[in-house]
């Protein structure tokens, strides 16, 4: 009998030594699936602003356009709870370029480690889902999310967080994204995560005087399924340098300490304490 | 009640219109509650995609830290094996019960699926990865362990004992689970932001996030005490325990000592000392929290010219404004977003925020008034 219990506990030492090294172990291993994922390429520089995608995305989605003042174009100035994506304009001067914005499908999304009650997902495919009949309004995903990406249904008396799927039920029936499908000129292609990277550094590799030689979303934030090409600095299409650690690897693994940590730890102090100061110890020295 | 409206009447009519303020704003909160839950958060509050978390958010980070009250006093009255603190408990347990009740009636109103809330006990649903599920079922069993630690406190009053002889026999083991489930939620209330390093300003981000909220709750909670514990003696004409408010007030400094050591070794570490010396806001702003909420109560408790039994009191209000701020920044001014709106809170907002917080006060203060919160030999005929 008590055998066991030693061999248990000894188990459980074990464990809390290995929880140790699990996070790299675990991050590589999500990095290799990775590969298998289904992702986006978006090369700006062949990108014309036609906005069909942003019209693709709403005829699939059924959202609502957001007309400008003269009520004449469909002119979302941000990702809403409307507009799931759209192209954004950057100009200084006489350069100029586009930028797609939606849900970037993080490889480690930050919005998943966080949402309590696992609303969103990351799929086996790769898109990150999210399910309103888990969620409970809390937020806390708009505010995880580097990228400024899940919006609110402010207005509804029912609300739902509102994000891009990558079209998850298109991908299930072996289709592609609507925006990706829907692009004209090749700016916006869709497949495997591994596939449009090796795609991406040939472009880079044929022509380095066109891009800036960075593949925004390889490694990014601990990378992303949705990649970028650009000729002009990433920073200046709202791409901002978020480092190549995961966002929620600092998070997961202070929860894998601390949490453990306490609930062992803590009992274990509160029953030495009351030990010593039974003795009387530190009743003089001890200056509460 | 009708001897208790008399009495004041008689006796103090300020603290009587003061009683009928409470009721009318925690009338008014609960009209605007049942609003909001009827019309959704759009039309209630100024809550958008920019600050998708408003005052209610930011008066949780602050009350949760208060009510640690209880946490601080039944470690050291339980474990340190302080007996003193014994006539403390019940003042600082009950600010916990209803400290932690506010919270969840806001948390309750702030979320935008409400009707679903009790997800986050689905076992099948739930994401031990986040912090926020941790905060969730650790809040929820704290103020269960907090309701236990109170029910003899309003049983006794009709005699009742049979709950209250088990409760007491297992009083270290309820004790003991709210410390540690205390120790949880107050540190994984920073954690929160662990997930937000691109978000929050570089002055308050730092892994050191759950060290700081830690302790922060440990001083929050016994300034707390200091307050609730003075303003209830006096208002029964009881004097100050000295001794006892002295050491209080040691424990106060020395966790003070504690938060402002890791905060500035971790500026330091981090190298962002520069940034509290630029003249920006956020700067100027680290500096206000810093000095309200550290520094003048550390002068009031160290300096020996007020070093009396009210200076627990007043350490503990410019500490507890000091910690008001700090989750003001971090929940809200701090996490910065290219914003092209900015948040202000909707006067509804305000307005049940205040009225679900003055129904926690009036209701602490008729509990004060019909039950036995103060040990044996202070007590006086109340009815």
């Amino acid at each position: 009998m008590s055998t066991i219990s030693r061999k248990d506990f000894l188990k459980i030492l074990g464990l809390a030594a290995g929880s140790a090294f699990l996070p790299t172990v675990r991050a590589q291993a999500a990095i290799g699936e990775a590969d298998d994922h289904v992702a986006m390429l978006y090369d700006s520089t062949l990108c014309v602003g036609c906005n069909a995608c942003t019209n693709a995305c709403r005829q699939w989605n059924h959202t609502t356009p957001e007309p400008d003042a003269e009520g004449l174009h469909d002119a979302p100035q941000a990702l809403s709870a409307d507009t799931w994506t759209l192209i954004q304009l950057y100009k200084e001067g006489d350069e100029y370029a586009f930028v797609k914005r939606q849900c970037m499908h993080c490889v480690h999304p930050a919005c998943v480690s966080g949402c309590p009650v696992q609303a969103l997902q990351k799929t086996p495919q790769g898109p990150v889902t999210y399910d309103p009949s888990r969620c409970i309004g809390c937020r806390y995903c708009m505010y995880t999310c580097p990228f400024h990406v899940p919006r609110f249904e402010w207005d509804e008396v029912i609300p739902k967080i509102a994000k891009c799927t990558f079209c998850y039920d298109r991908i299930l029936d072996g289709k592609g994204p609507a925006c990706a499908e829907r692009c004209p000129t090749g700016a916006l292609i869709w497949g495997r995560r591994a596939d449009l990277l090796a795609e991406a550094e040939k472009r880079l590799a044929e022509h380095p005087d066109r891009y800036v030689n960075h593949i925004y979303g390889k490694d990014d934030a601990g990378g992303t399924s949705v990649l970028y090409l650009s000729a002009v600095p990433f920073e200046k299409l709202g791409l901002e340098d978020l480092g190549t650690e995961p966002i929620p690897q600092l998070s997961e693994d202070t929860a894998r300490v601390v949490l453990p940590g306490i609930i062992i730890g803590g009992p274990l102090a509160l029953v030495a304490i009351h030990w010593i100061s039974k003795k009387g110890a530190w009743e003089e020295t001890w200056p509460l | 009640m009708a001897t208790l409206v008399k009495q004041l009447k008689r006796t103090s009519p300020v603290l009587l219109y003061a009683a009928y303020l409470l009721l009318a704003l925690t009338l008014l909160g609960i009209g605007l509650s049942i609003y909001r839950l009827v019309v959704g958060l759009g039309p209630t509050t100024n809550m958008n995609d920019y600050y998708p978390w408003g005052i209610w958010i930011s008066i949780d980070l602050f009350l949760i830290p208060v009510a640690g009250a209880a946490f601080t006093i039944s470690l050291i009255s339980y474990f340190f094996g302080r007996e003193r603190y014994h006539d403390v408990i019940r003042p600082a347990v009950l600010a916990g019960v209803i400290g932690y009740g506010v919270v969840g009636i806001l948390l309750f109103l702030d979320i935008g699926r409400w009707f679903q809330f009790y997800n986050i006990f689905n076992p099948r649903y739930i994401n031990l990865h986040s912090f926020l599920e941790e905060i969730s079922l650790c809040v929820t069993l704290y103020t269960g362990i907090l309701i236990l630690e109170i029910l003899p406190v309003l049983l006794e009053r009709w005699n009742i004992q049979t709950p209250t002889r088990w409760i007491n026999r297992g009083i270290y083991i309820i004790a003991g689970a709210g410390i540690v489930l205390s120790a949880l939620h107050q540190s994984s209330l920073g954690s929160l932001f662990l997930l937000m390093p691109y978000k929050l300003h570089p002055l308050w981000w730092t892994p050191a996030l759950p060290v700081l909220f830690f302790f922060q709750a440990t001083y929050t909670g016994l300034s707390m005490t200091a307050i609730a514990v003075t303003l209830i003696w006096r208002a029964r004409g009881i004097p100050l325990d000295r001794e006892l408010f002295r050491r209080i007030g040691q424990a106060m400094a020395l966790n003070l000592l504690l938060y402002l050591a890791i905060k500035a070794g971790d500026w330091m570490g981090a190298g962002e000392v520069p940034l509290l010396l630029k003249p920006d806001a956020y700067g100027l702003l680290a500096w206000f929290e810093l000095i309200i909420g550290v520094f003048v109560p550390m002068a009031i408790l160290f300096s020996k010219l007020i070093r009396h039994s009210a200076a627990p009191f007043w350490a503990g209000v410019f500490a507890l404004i000091g910690t008001f701020i700090n989750r003001l920044v971090i929940s809200w001014i701090g996490l910065a977003e290219p914003s092209p709106v900015v948040y202000t809170p909707h006067w509804i907002e305000i307005a049940i925020t205040l009225g679900i917080m003055s129904g926690g006060v009036l209701l602490y203060a008729l509990i004060a008034y019909y039950f036995r919160l103060l040990p044996e030999r202070h007590a006086s005929p109340t009815t």
